[in-house]
């Protein structure tokens, strides 16, 4: 009667399964309804870059100082520093994605807290261009924080220059004071 | 392995009929990424087996030369995507063991759950991918539900699900979120009540059993004789855990079974990960209670350099032993690199193991090795 | 004008024929939908969402990229077998159609042997098959034709042998007879005999239409996809809907054969309760299909012969008993 139970024995595990599955069946689904639901990601999530903006200072944080650029094994960062001193800027800052491992040294790297990453993930691109950031497209709150940036750059060297030609020391005090 | 069959098909050709040659890969749905297999078949039945590897290959252990020690660490995530975090672990202690730099307790039993995290995260995959080679499709999706858990806890320390790149030269780059304990012992409850439903559904299943019991073993000597680490290891009755004999960060004081079973076939190798998912969370259950207050991280310098001399470090991978030997010439970039993948060695026993088996036992004995083709093509 | 038409047999047969292949494609449609929502459900998943109302419109859209895609012929291929094979396989499928009795005197057409005509034909299937394993010039294809053929030609005793117990009982080989003589619930699954040759035919038909854990032409983890590793657009369409009409066909005709046919509580139309049964068994099909792994070509060739054709032998010799000393059948 061996086989006839091993037989038997077998159906009766298959029945086991199958009753599991059954059970999974009537259970809450697991998966969501992706583009119409998401999930929370965690507040650490590392996805889309942005560049953190000031809104006191109506400036982005970015000096320019290129820690982030060393920091970085695959040479997805570039920028252009404008001003020196106090009055640094960027009015470049490039990022090739195509290149980007997401690895997080650059936000660590930085002591200026101006590079953050946010929790956008979907950036698909239909063309290899589309995967190089401008500045403007990274600085937190769009292209017109990038312009309004610009201007007070602007402003901020034209102080400067003009402080330096009248040797007014005080102001470049305030104007470290504020950078700080 | 199988000199009787060998011998038999050696006579089959010699009456001048040809074997047909397929090619298995490099796209195939089983063979776990671009792995190439050019298989003779005799009908079903496979005379001979050629693994084509390379496909992958980025000449990551080149690369380490060309960058600061620091900057190699993402690149390792690359190596075995599915358990990331082993592979910068081994980096790390390997780039800590040459520069001599200390880290902190608190760094380390944190380690040691980002570990054992990860160990289930792969082992739940392996689960899935092996349940589907073998047609049960719905296992996959029954250990990625369970998965996906593992990952969210990942994504809430790390901020990533695949490529963590969460361990650092001298300790970690931030300290556990909030509750993010309290999280993982959740997930090790919901684990616990789920592995009971892979068995009903896989381990106890009179036709999964017949697919695999018996099939592809490798006897203990031959184990040992390949290199083979790891579960694959461990299925054939060899007692040989990193975690065990060369503890690393704070295995040695952690109370944990290795699990050993003695078949070496293609059901033992299941069935040794499946159980290591029992260990990894009664390893889990212990870090919480034992992790010290205090720093996450010690002070290195911004530009990291090693004094001339060659180290290695050793890790315990999900798929076995991975370790790093680096060695320094003094300047800011290691002058060589080697990784010692434990997916390259496991996949040399397979061209022997699959010889004289059916066709659908070559996707069964692939899938129990368990490899991963990032980390066999560097 | 259209009933004088109809009197003339040859265009009578004809509607038949056409209303049969839209009720089949419509069932087919349905019948994916469903698959695809037990597979979601089945394993934790929403399945389709996106077109239409819960995913209501899937199979449609699949159907027309199925229509509109390319129509790609392999350029080693025989393009003879290559082209015919879809059509061996789909039009048996619709051949056997002709005789499952829907409800009483809903049949295309009736004869006295019906139940060998209906094992008759599905044979055919196998044929299209292994052409079409032997026609892409593909090595998994080929794997596939020669699996499917020892495997059909295995698993097609079996079920002969759970009909002609079921044949015994009714004294008779029309499906419709068959039907009949279950009426009044004496359906045949309640004789001890028959609940085993009920077991038999399901294992059997599962195997007949490659469904897991018997998929092995298809093994998608071993041979991509078997035999249709190379139809792509229209003819793939064809093996597709083939595969699920059969799907259909195995458990409409278990539920003639077992299950009282259009027999059922009063009320309902009897073809909707035909229907209704025989869904209710392709679901079991489906869980079944979504439950199991799939068994080695040799574990299946041994099961059939070690295992299914001697219940199968033992089943026709106990039902023969049964209905000659115990007068299990009908008079």
């Amino acid at each position: 009667m061996n086989p006839v139970r091993s037989l038997l024995g077998g159906l009766w595990k298959i029945f086991g399964g199958m009753g599991l599955t059954l059970r999974n069946f009537f259970r809450r689904k697991a998966t969501i309804r992706y583009p119409y639901e998401r999930r929370p990601v965690s507040p650490r999530y590392r996805g889309m870059f942005y560049l953190k903006w000031n809104e006191e200072k109506q400036r982005l944080n970015c000096v320019g100082c290129t820690l982030c650029a060393q920091a970085c094994p695959t040479n997805v960062i570039s920028m252009n520093k404008v001003g020196k001193g106090t009055t640094a800027g960027v009015d470049e800052f490039t990022m090739d994605l195509g290149r980007c491992m997401f690895c997080n040294l650059c936000v660590e790297a930085c002591p200026f807290d101006a590079i953050y990453m946010g929790d956008q993930y979907e950036f698909a691109v239909t063309h290899k261009e589309g995967s190089v950031l401008r500045i403007a497209d990274l600085a937190q709150g769009g292209p017109e924080n990038y312009r309004r940036n610009l201007e007070t750059l602007r402003r901020l060297q034209e102080e400067a220059e003009k402080s330096k030609a009248a040797g007014d020391k005080p102001t470049e005090r305030r104007a470290a004071e504020e950078g700080a | 392995m199988n000199g009787d069959l060998r011998d038999l098909h050696q006579e089959i050709l010699d009456l001048g009929t040809q074997g047909m040659v397929m090619n298995m890969g490099p796209q195939h749905p089983s063979t776990h990424g671009v792995l190439r297999l050019i298989l003779t078949l005799d009908g079903e039945e496979v005379m001979a087996c050629e693994p084509v590897i390379g496909y992958l290959h980025r000449g990551l252990e080149k690369m380490a030369e060309r960058r600061p020690y620091r900057h190699f660490l993402p690149f390792t995530d690359r190596l075995d995507y599915v358990c990331s975090l082993a592979n910068n672990l081994a980096c790390a202690q390997a780039i800590e063991r040459l520069a001599g730099i200390e880290v902190p307790d608190r760094a380390q039993w944190i380690r040691v759950a980002l570990m054992e995290l990860n160990r289930i995260a792969s082992h739940l995959l392996f689960l899935g991918t092996f349940g589907t080679d073998l047609g049960a499709t719905t296992m996959l999706l029954y250990a990625f539900r369970e998965r996906e858990e593992a990952l969210a806890l990942l994504e809430a320390i790390t901020g990533a699900r695949l490529t963590y790149n969460w361990i650092r030269v001298g300790g970690l780059p931030d300290d556990m979120p909030e509750n993010w304990d309290k999280g993982v012992l959740a997930f090790c409850d919901l684990l616990e009540s789920r592995v009971g439903e892979y068995d009903r559904l896989l381990t106890d299943n009179p036709i999964f059993r017949r697919r695999t019991e018996g099939v592809g073993v490798i006897p203990a000597e031959d184990a040992i004789a390949y290199g083979l680490t790891g579960p694959t290891l461990r299925a054939s009755g060899v007692e040989y855990d990193v975690r065990r004999w060369a503890p690393y960060e704070k295995y040695a004081e952690i109370d944990f079974d290795v699990v050993v079973l003695r078949d070496g076939d293609t059901f033992a190798r299941y069935l040794a990960r499946r159980l290591e998912l029992e260990q990894s969370v009664r390893i889990l259950r212990q870090v919480f209670d034992r992790m010290p207050e205090g720093p996450i991280a010690s002070k290195v310098g911004k530009v990291l350099k090693a004094p001339p001399g060659i180290a290695f470090s050793q890790v315990e991978s999900p798929r076995g032993e991975l370790s790093f030997t680096m060695v320094s010439d003094g300047s800011p970039n290691p002058q060589r690199v080697h990784i010692r993948a434990p997916s390259f060695a496991n996949l040399t026993v397979l061209a022997d193991l699959v010889v004289g088996n059916k066709v659908a036992d070559v996707v069964a004995i692939l899938g129990s090795i368990d490899i991963v083709l990032g980390e066999v093509d560097r | 004008m259209i009933e004088q038409a109809l009197a003339n047999p040859w265009i009578r047969q004809l509607a038949n024929a056409a209303l049969l292949l839209a009720v089949i494609n419509l069932g087919v449609l349905v019948l994916i939908y469903m698959e695809r929502k037990v597979a979601g459900f089945i394993q934790s998943r929403l399945g389709p969402v996106h077109v239409g109302p819960r995913g209501w419109l899937q199979s449609v859209a699949d159907a027309l990229k199925l229509i509109l895609k390319e129509d790609i012929i392999p350029a080693p291929a025989d393009r003879f077998l290559f082209v015919l094979a879809p059509f061996f396989v789909f039009v048996p499928v619709l051949a056997v159609f002709l005789v499952l009795p829907f409800n009483a005197g809903w049949v295309a057409h009736d004869f006295s042997l019906a139940a060998l005509y209906v094992i008759a034909a599905g044979t055919v299937a196998i044929m299209g098959i292994v052409m079409a394993g032997w026609g892409t010039n593909n090595k998994y294809s080929l794997l596939g034709g020669l699996r499917s053929a020892a495997q059909l030609v295995s698993y097609e005793i079996p079920v002969v042998l759970a009909i002609l117990a079921v044949v015994f009982y009714a004294q008779s080989m029309s499906l419709v007879d068959i039907a009949e003589a279950q009426r009044g619930f004496g359906w045949f699954i309640f004789h001890p005999p028959l609940l085993v040759a009920a077991f038999v035919y399901m294992i059997g038909q599962l195997a007949e239409t490659n469904r897991t854990p018997f998929d092995l032409p298809e093994a998608e983890s071993e041979l991509v996809s078997g035999f249709h590793t190379e139809y792509s657009g229209i003819r793939f369409a064809m093996f597709f809907l083939a595969e699920f009409a059969n799907t259909f066909f195995a458990a409409a005709l278990a539920v003639v054969l077992f299950f009282g046919g259009w027999d059922g509580l009063p009320g309902l139309t009897g073809a909707l309760w035909l229907v209704a049964k025989s869904y209710v068994l392709v679901f079991v099909l489906m869980w079944i299909r979504w439950t199991l792994p799939r068994v080695r070509v040799d574990q299946l060739l041994g099961f059939a012969w070690k295992v299914l054709v001697p219940i199968g032998l033992i089943v026709v010799l106990w039902a023969a008993a049964s209905v000659v000393y115990a007068g299990g059948a009908k008079p």
